[in-house]
């Protein structure tokens, strides 16, 4: 007799810096290999068009467990997601994600930052979050924290130039990554210090 | 007008450039546009841009989507992308509809008129597929008038 094959169980996200995973536990079936697919439904399909689902291809009877949502999570709606195990010619029930998954709880981490004193330029270069994200970067001559400047970065593909140095002085910078589409942003990196000297870089 | 929404015009604009080929060559009457016949969308008030803006969103929400589904996965999930960022979008300007800063006037009740005549002036199917086809055409309205 065919038994059912059990529901994937613990279906939850992890999602950081608007790159968003679903995971579950394996379901276990002596001798055979249990392969997964995963759908999702935005809240376009639940209000708008019965409540259809809709197949990501790419996690699509797969022996992983894990699928990468990220581009179909593309909008900030709440989003159902499930996923059903198939052995042979088996299958299961759908397991569903427990609650909605919407992109605005995206856990978004300082950027990674490297400061660079070349000759007399305070150069910054930030790491490449994605198409997503813009950058504030805060930059402040020691010692007058009153005096904070601010540069908005909206895009990284270079050292970004932040200032021309005084000698002698020293030069803090730290920045955060913002995200438009969820209006939130990360907190702020830790601050770097540099000082011109005649254009060898000094870390402080 | 005075509600500026925030949105994430880069992200349905990626979505709608990933299949905008694919739609617009579905689309076989070439000499009739839903958006642009007989005025095209540059000619509205600024004053009631914000109307339009919400208005299209909600024709494009409640008539049109729903009618393009395909045998194609992938425009099937770029579709409800956007589909779904509409809906976002929607609802930031019904806040602003709500604050009453999104008001119509004759000149944007008498375009969207005109649009839903050019819509149900087809059937369905076509007119879903060419009105998804032509927004390229609201996205750089809206885009160039942000």
């Amino acid at each position: 007799e065919d038994v059912l094959l059990p529901a994937p169980q613990n279906i939850s996200i992890l999602s950081t810096n608007m790159k968003h995973f679903l995971t579950w536990s394996p379901v276990i079936v002596q001798g055979e290999t249990v392969r997964y697919s995963v759908e999702f439904q935005g809240e376009y399909e639940r209000e708008y068009a019965n409540e259809s689902w809709i197949p990501i291809c790419e996690c699509s009877l797969i022996a992983a467990t894990e699928c990468n949502i990220t581009e179909d999570i593309s909008a900030t709606v709440a989003y159902n997601l499930r996923v059903r195990a198939n052995a042979g010619a088996r299958r299961s029930d759908w397991g569903t994600l427990k609650g909605f998954f919407n992109r605005i709880t995206t856990s978004l981490t300082p950027p990674l930052m490297k400061v660079i004193a070349d000759g007399y330029h305070l150069l910054v270069e930030l790491e490449d979050m994605g198409p997503a994200f813009q950058f504030c970067v805060l930059y402040w001559k020691k010692g007058q924290e009153s005096r904070v400047q601010q540069k908005v970065v909206k895009e990284v593909n270079s050292v970004v130039h932040l200032d021309t140095m005084e000698a002698g002085l020293d030069y803090c910078v730290k920045a955060q990554a913002k995200v438009e589409a969820i209006n939130r942003s990360s907190s702020f990196s830790e601050t770097q210090c540099v000082r011109a000297q005649g254009g060898t870089p000094v870390w402080l | 007008g005075p509600c500026r929404v925030s949105m994430s015009m880069a992200e349905i604009r990626s979505g709608f450039n990933a299949i905008k080929a694919n739609i617009q060559a579905r689309d076989p009457i070439r000499n009739l546009s839903i958006l642009s016949y007989p005025h095209s969308l540059h000619k509205v008030k600024s004053s009631e841009r914000c109307c339009i803006t919400h208005q299209l969103f909600t024709f494009y929400v409640d008539k049109v989507f729903k009618h393009c589904r395909t045998e194609d996965s992938y425009i099937n999930r770029k579709i409800s992308s956007i589909a779904n960022s509409f809906l976002s979008v929607r609802r930031n300007l019904e806040l602003c509809h709500e604050q009453n800063k999104c008001v119509c006037g004759q000149e944007s009740l008498g375009k969207l008129k005109q649009i839903l005549v050019n819509y149900e002036g087809l059937n369905v199917t076509s007119a879903a597929m060419k009105s998804l086809g032509e927004l390229d055409i609201l996205l750089d309205w809206v885009e160039k008038e942000s």
